[in-house]
């Protein structure tokens, strides 16, 4: 491993810059992100920081099963995220639509339909702590050693 | 030609400080909001065609998840809607959990609008303290219900799980922490200079106003309309509920009487709490056929369920019309134009609480 590969590591360990998109689910999902903000889990403990920007970050929390609106839309900004990157679906309804996928639904799941989707949590929500232990896990697996991994 | 408007600038759908998606179409004048215009439609799922023809057991569920952040009461409605065409009684006791569930849910749901709106003006310090707030919350309704979200709690004839005296000391420990600590943020919301400057004044509704777009809930009571779905509930009415109102109808009146509810809810807690009547949670009956309208009060105004069943308990049709979508119109068309600038708009929009989940279902 060259130095550069592990200033780089130690880099990105340190430093998850995290973009939600809600495709349509009930908000359960959306509030338990937003309770990772909250002092007693701190999600800046671990480098990782909430912008909300796709251009830059490096994870994607895609919520919810998609609507038909946000088939393209989904795409472009999972498109203008740079490398490396790596989406996570959060909940229930992004695996398989949850309750959603009836007949007469008009969601479109699941994610991983529409973009590459790096880790999933289950959940009807899931508790925040297991939000928080999902973009861990990603970040070893996705941005440890990315360039060599091409 | 004369130039009426400069320039016309879109919000959204994906915003940092929004939780969820919609667009907000501003047409400027300089600085100054002239009109706005809300596009809706990119969450809509179809609950209610999803609900027809399923029966009631399956209902239940998709019913709380027409929205996630005030799950309790989309609960409480559709059951209590459900009992009341079949004519089930419920015992007094889960009528006082039920009001304690309830009131619960609403701390979380008012605490997390008033962390948005302080998120959005740039004051974090204040916003973090409520999100910390908000957890101790979270784990009385956990202890209660089983769940933090979408608990299902309530079930015709009753609820689930009963309160036990032990964790009936350490919730109202639980919640005089909660109060003091509200307390103590109020004072900072209403005495901070740089607050003052971002809120009062700012996103005026009138009382007029409020009435012609029909805005309802803490928007429509902070503009000085006292009208409150709970005073008609008769578990409430046992507890001697009284709606607040304030006059002020800007965004800084819209945030205070938020934190007034969180207080007010915490002592019909406390009250539902020492009053508890001794017997059972849970009776029973049977589902007839019928049709009904039945409204309850969101954390965000009043919300009502239009239901038709057959004598299976199938669900042959159902309407939701819940309070976002009212608060939203006041909120575009009277709100926003009186907003100084374009930077005001977000804040203005989040003083109304929308919840788009539930606006498009």
């Amino acid at each position: 491993m060259t130095l550069l590969q592990s200033v780089k590591n130690l880099v990105r360990s340190r430093s998850i810059h995290v973009c939600y998109v809600d495709t349509g689910s009930c908000n359960g999902c959306d509030i338990e992100v937003l309770a990772c903000l909250a002092p007693r889990y701190d999600l800046e403990q671990y480098g990782i920081y909430v912008h909300n920007n796709p251009r830059e970050a490096d994870v994607l929390l895609v919520i919810g099963g998609v609507t038909p609106q946000w088939e393209d839309k989904l795409k472009m900004i999972w498109d203008k995220m740079p490398e490396p990157k790596a989406a996570v679906a959060i909940g229930n309804c992004a695996i398989s639509g949850c309750v959603f996928n009836r007949p007469q639904s008009l969601t479109n799941p699941p994610v991983r339909k529409h973009i590459p989707v790096a880790a999933e949590v289950p959940g009807c929500p899931p508790r925040p702590t297991e939000i928080i232990s999902a973009i861990l896990s990603v970040r070893d697996l996705i941005f440890k050693d990315w360039e060599t991994k091409r | 030609m004369k130039k009426t408007v400069d320039v016309s600038i879109p919000l959204g759908p994906m915003h940092p400080v929004w939780k969820e998606p919609c667009r907000l179409k501003c047409e400027t004048i300089g600085e100054r909001v002239v009109k706005a215009e809300m596009e809706l439609g990119y969450m809509k799922k179809g609950i209610e065609r999803i609900m027809k023809g399923r029966p009631w057991q399956e209902v239940m569920f998709l019913a709380e998840r027409v929205c996630g952040i005030c799950s309790v009461i989309h609960n409480m409605v559709f059951i209590e809607a459900m009992e009341k065409m079949s004519d089930i009684e419920v015992p007094d006791r889960a009528a006082y959990l039920r009001v304690v569930a309830n009131e619960l849910d609403r701390i979380a749901s008012h605490l997390i609008a008033n962390f948005s709106y302080c998120y959005t003006i740039e004051h974090e310090t204040l916003g973090m303290y409520l999100l910390n707030t908000r957890e101790t919350v979270m784990d009385l309704l956990e202890k209660l219900t089983g769940a933090r979200v979408t608990c299902s709690y309530m079930v015709p004839g009753g609820v689930r799980f009963d309160l036990l005296d032990e964790d009936k000391t350490d919730m109202v420990i639980a919640l005089d922490k909660v109060e003091s600590e509200i307390r103590r943020y109020m004072q900072m919301f209403d005495e901070g200079p740089l607050i003052a400057l971002r809120s009062v004044g700012v996103g005026t509704l009138t009382s007029e106003q409020a009435l012609e777009g029909h805005a309802v809930g803490p928007t429509a009571r902070a503009s000085g309309i006292e009208y409150d779905v709970r005073s008609n509930h008769p578990t409430y009415q046992k507890l001697n509920f009284h709606p607040i109102v304030r006059t002020g109808g800007d965004n800084h009146a819209r945030i205070m009487i938020r934190f007034d509810e969180v207080l007010q809810s915490v002592s019909l807690i406390k009250a539902a709490i020492t009053t508890l009547p001794q017997g059972l949670i849970r009776g029973g009956g049977v589902m007839k056929k019928g049709s009904i309208v039945y409204a309850g009060e969101a954390p965000r105004g009043e919300l009502t369920y239009h239901i038709k069943a057959d004598s299976f308990g199938r669900i042959q049709e159902i309407y939701i019309q819940t309070p976002s979508i009212m608060n939203i119109e006041a909120c575009v068309h009277y709100m926003i134009p009186e907003s100084y600038s374009i930077a005001d708009v977000s804040a203005t929009y989040i003083s109304a609480d929308p919840c788009i989940a539930c606006t498009e279902r």
